[in-house]
Formats: C-alpha cells, structure tokens, sequence
C-alpha cells in the first residue's frame, strides 16, 4: 500500500482540474453540431488526432499486459505488441480510402461502399455491436484501474472503477470529441513523460543498462534480450509459425478496414482529422509512438526481471511496472505516477464513451429512429448515450471476472474468420454486402465449433491460437466466396460513384473501366472536372422506415 | 527516379511511390522497435537498426508526402458535395442525379 503526501496528493488534484477544465473550456465547441461532438468538426492538424492515437491505446491494463508478455518471454514479447502494425500500411492504404469516404463510423462505411438491404443490415449489425463493445472495453479498463486503486490504497475495486470514469463522463458529456481530443493531447504528453522517467528510474535501479546485462548473465537468461529466441518452427511457446501468422495478420491488416478492433477507434480519428494527408499521419505517428512506449518498457521490465526474477503468478508479474514506480520513486513523485495514471486511464475511457455514443447517436438513433432531427438533437442524444455507456460500463466492470472469457471469445470471432473479408471489401470490387454479412455469420458458428465445442467433444485437439486463425479463415471463406459469387454484385453506378470518390487499391477493373466509359475518368487516371457530382448514383436507395 | 511534382488528379492513381511506402513502412515500425529497445540496452545492433529505421522513415515520407498533399488539395474541392450526399443518405433523402 502507498502513503500519499501533501504534494503527491497536490498532483493527482492539479491534473483532473485540468482535465475538468478542457472539457468547460470546448464546450462551445462540441455542442454547435453532430459533426463537432463526434468529430470535431473535420478540421484537426494531423498531430492532434495522433495523440489521441497514442493516448487511447494506452490503457491502465497496457502496462500489465506488456510486462506479463515481456517477464514470460524476454524482447522476444515485443512480437506481440505488433498487433497494431496494421497502421504501418493502413495509413497508406485504408485510412486514405476511408478518409475519402467521409463515413462517421465503419458502420456508416457499409453504405457506403455497398447498398440495398445487405448494408442496411450490415450497418445496424456493426453499429450494435460497436455499442456493446464500448461498454465492454470501459468495463475492462475501468476494473483495472479498480485494481490498481486496491493494490495502492486498499480501496474496494468499485471505487476505483466508479469514480475516475465519472470525473471523464463530466468533460465527455460537455464536449464530446473536442474534450476527448484536447485532454488525449495533454494526457498523452503526461502519461509519455511519465512512461520515461518511471522507466529510467527502474532501469537505473536495476544497475543500469550493463547491470541488467550482468545479471541476466548470472541468471543463464542472457537470450531474453534476443527478439528472435523462437522456440523452434512449430513448437514451444514462441514458434516461427505463430510469429509468421502475426506479422501476417497485423501488417497485411493495413490493407483492409476492421482486421483489428483498433480499426473502430481509429476510424473516428480518421475522419476528424482536416485532410487525407492529416489523416494519414495522424495513424502512422500515433502508432510509431506507442511502438517506441513498448519499447522502453520492455527494457523496464527486463530491470524488473532481474529484481525479482522467478516470479510464477501472472498477476504477481503483471503488476511489475507499476510496482518499479510505485516502490522505487521518492516522496513527492508517487502522485505525479499516479496522476500519469489517471492520464493513461482517462484517455481510454473519454474515447470510448465518445466513441460508443456516435454508434448509438449516428448509426441507430439518427439513420433508424429519427432521420429527420436537428442538430441540437443529436448532440443531446450523443449525451444520453454517453451517460448510457457508462452506467452500462459499471455494469460490466463489476460482473467482469465471471463473463471475461466469453468476451475473449467475442474479441476472437472479429478478428480470425472476418480477417480476410475485412480486406477484400476494400480491395476487391465484386465482393458484395452478402458475402460480407455472410462472413460474419459464418465466423460466428464455426467459432463456436472450432475453439469451443468440437475440443470439448475430444472432436478434434485443443488447438493454438494461430492454428485456430487459419482454420477459421479457410472455413469462412468455403461460405462467403460461394455466397458472393452466387449473388449479384452491387449495382454499377453506386460502385462507379463509389469508385470516383475513394479511389480504391486493388481489383476495381471493371468498375474503373465504366467510370472511363461514362466520361468521369480519363483513361490516363486524371478525373473529369464535376465527377463527383456527374457520379452520384441514381435513386436506388430504400425509403425510410 | 522518384516523383515529387503531381498534378491533383495524377496523384489518385496508385504508383509504385504508393508502393515503397507500403513496403518500407512496416520495416520501418519494426526496426524502430526493436532498435530502440536494444539501443537502451547499449547493444551495437539496436544502434544500427534505429539508425535504418530513421533513415528509411525519412525516404518513406519523401517518397509519399508530395503525393498525399496533392491527394488532399485535390480531394477538398469535392469534399461539401460529397459530405452533403452523406447527409441525405442518413436521413434517408434520395439523390437525384443520374450517372449515365
């Protein structure tokens, strides 16, 4: 337990003004439209929204789950935070594309790309689902800064989890995306400031870069600072085939849209940022800097290893960063960490809220419920839906530990068999909104049956993680490519005015070819003068409900 | 060798300046990474995989950053008739006109 002094507490009090003060400072901002609460109007420098980036993604439980992967496996760990290399493309690739669509949310995407019944489906399914996520991830954050709380002060974990999401609700609800991205800015500073020095500190009391060496040497662990000690090509717990499916996954992702759940909150990054080239940015650095915060922390972890190496319960590991900190930093500084904390908790939670609450306002209320309300409407249901978020959160936080599993699974499903349809949606033009929805259908049985049921029934072996991940993408795809071709494709016109306005990578020949054929494209690429408007499809769109 | 001068609508097109970012930004994650981490660690090979990193972040941004301004200026002319439309299309208004 830590005792805190007049000073420390000084910090923690300093910094939520601060960030209070953010939100009572924009709200004039946020609410003058929707496009102000969600998206801050889509006028935002690159650097803006690439803080927010960096902020987001780093979470009270980041900090334990790098450590639990370094302690376990050495640099060789670093492999695994390379789940957001998707960004190392993507900011080339589908952010310029999704940029250009102009769509709020990937849900509001669906329409765009495809049409008919097939994406209404898919946008009111995505959108759903977005919500509950949300609230699922800000119970998740939340109960990990409800566990941090209890190892530091003793608290009950419900205060933790209750009260600093409230103290973030309050600069949410008064200015939507403005508060969230001007607070990420400066929690993003604070929260990279911190990560530094705490991990300097632990590394210097390690003895040093050389003494961290020394000791790893004595131990007969010198190979924990080998990124690629693998395990041999199939076995072990670090092979080459799970480090080949990885790096797959994570950096061919980039071409796609959704091959990871970070896709959701980048998205609305995306679109607030002024222009394509702001937006692309926005990704490439945000996500470099969250590389290089791993990399400091891998060596910290390592200086924590060798002060207390052999420890074999992973919550006790996991804890190690925050335990350099909280153990090792004077009088006067613990408050400062902590407030670093609050910062790396609040980012996450102000996006998440902001976020869920453009699924529920955009997507559900205002395309399903009510098409025609104004302005000042949206804005108060983008504050209800705030509020609805949180208190469902609590809800969440608190039932955590008995339903964490059944939403690892959830967290699975959208990732392995949607994997590949996530990228031919972008890059192939005949596949259509049925084969896509199908996908996700598909995903969700063969899920079930491959990690769960078939195992359970001794069917077939309890397989790896990467195993499951090309079983499902070969079973998916026995289901959505049939279900694509056998269906037709999504009517010329919306794919050409769709083509003119995204300029999409990948197999659009035909669709290029008619563009050119219609005069709003030169054979040369150079398009027409009034294409975008000579473009717009014809009224195929359904009525309202 | 590598373009830097684009007009509005060439700069749509995907070119192998499209391409070099597209292969070099991942390497660029990577060696970065691990070359920072190692760096900490006073290990001669982090030194020399930052450095790469960093010297072919730079190429990769002088390759695509003519390009991507070109993108955007053209892109922002048709930016208010295409977010217009997006507008009609969440309220479920019909878009009149006819592409052929």
């Amino acid at each position: 337990m830590a005792t805190f002094t007049f000073l420390d507490w000084f910090w923690v009090g300093l910094f939520l003004l601060l960030m209070i003060g953010s939100g009572i400072l924009f709200y004039r901002l946020g609410k003058r439209s929707e496009s102000d609460f969600f998206l801050a109007g889509r006028g935002l420098p690159w650097w803006l929204p690439a803080s927010s980036v960096y902020a987001t993604h780093t979470a009270t439980d980041t900090p334990m789950w790098i450590t639990g992967v370094i302690y376990k496996n050495g640099m060789a760990g670093l492999w695994y935070t390379f789940f957001c290399g998707w960004a190392a493309i993507s900011a080339f690739v589908s952010t310029r594309i999704f940029r250009r669509s102009l769509a709020y949310t990937q849900a509001e995407w669906n329409v765009v790309r495809f049409t008919g019944l097939g994406s209404e489906l898919l946008r009111g399914w995505m959108a759903g689902w977005q919500f509950f996520m949300n609230m699922f991830v800000l119970g998740w954050v939340g109960i990990a800064m409800g566990l941090v709380c209890e190892y530091l002060f003793a608290w009950p974990t419900w205060i933790g989890l209750i009260v600093f999401s409230l103290v973030c609700a309050i600069y949410v609800l008064a200015a939507g995306y403005w508060g969230v991205v001007m607070a990420d800015f400066q929690q993003g500073v604070i929260a990279f400031l911190v990560i530094i020095i705490v991990s300097v500190w632990g590394i210097h009391t390690a003895g040093g870069p050389t003494g961290i060496l020394d000791k790893l040497a004595a131990l007969g662990e010198l190979d924990r600072i080998n990124p690629f000690a693998f395990t041999g090509w199939w076995s072990g717990d670090f092979p080459i085939a799970w480090f080949i499916t990885m790096m797959m996954i994570a950096f061919l992702g980039g071409f796609g849209m959704g091959t990871t759940i970070d896709w959701y909150v980048e998205a609305q990054r995306i679109q607030s940022a002024k222009t394509v080239r702001d937006a692309s940015y926005s990704i490439w650095w945000g996500t470099i800097i969250g590389l290089v915060r791993n990399s400091v922390w891998a060596v910290a972890i390592l200086a924590f290893f060798v002060l207390f190496p052999g420890i074999t319960d992973q919550s006790e590991y996991e804890m190690g960063w925050f335990r350099l900190g909280f153990d090792y930093l004077p009088a006067g500084m613990l408050g400062f960490f902590f407030a670093a904390i609050l910062a790396i908790h609040l980012s996450t939670v102000s996006s998440h809220l902001n976020l869920g609450a453009l699924y529920a306002t955009r997507d559900l209320y205002q395309h399903y419920v009510n098409p025609k309300a104004s302005e000042k409407r949206l804005v108060q249901v983008g504050r209800i839906s705030t509020g609805i978020l949180l208190l469902g959160s609590f809800f969440y936080g608190l039932i955590m530990e008995d339903i964490t599993s059944w939403l690892i699974f959830a967290l699975w499903i959208m990732a392995a068999g949607i994997w590949l349809p996530n990228i031919l949606q972008v890059v192939w033009w005949r596949f259509n909104a049925w084969g896509y929805l199908s996908s996700w259908i598909a995903n969700l049985g063969f899920s079930w049956l491959v990690v769960w049921i078939l195992p359970e029934l001794n069917l077939i072996p309890h397989l790896l993680d990467y195993q499951q991940f090309w079983i499902l993408m070969i079973l998916g795809a026995m289901v959505y490519f049939p279900v694509t071709l056998l269906t037709k494709p999504e009517p010329m016109d919306h794919l050409v005015h769709y083509y003119v306005m995204s300029r999409p990578v990948g197999w659009w020949g035909p669709v290029r070819h008619e563009a050119e054929r219609r005069g709003l494209i030169m054979s040369n690429g150079e398009t027409v003068s009034g294409a975008d408007q000579a473009s717009r499809p014809a009224d195929t769109y359904p009525k309202a409900p | 060798m590598i373009r830097r001068k684009w007009s509005a609508n060439e700069a749509d097109e995907w070119t192998k300046e499209d391409w070099i970012a597209i292969i070099l930004s991942p390497a660029c994650y990577v060696l970065i990474t691990l070359g920072a981490a190692l760096s900490i660690l006073l290990q001669v090979s982090g030194y020399i995989m930052l450095a790469i990193g960093i010297v072919l972040t730079i190429l990769v941004h002088l390759v695509i950053d003519p390009k991507l301004k070109a993108i955007s200026n053209e892109y922002e002319t048709k930016q208010q008739g295409y977010l217009k439309e997006l507008e009609a299309k969440v309220r479920w208004q019909s878009t009149d006109k006819n592409t052929s």
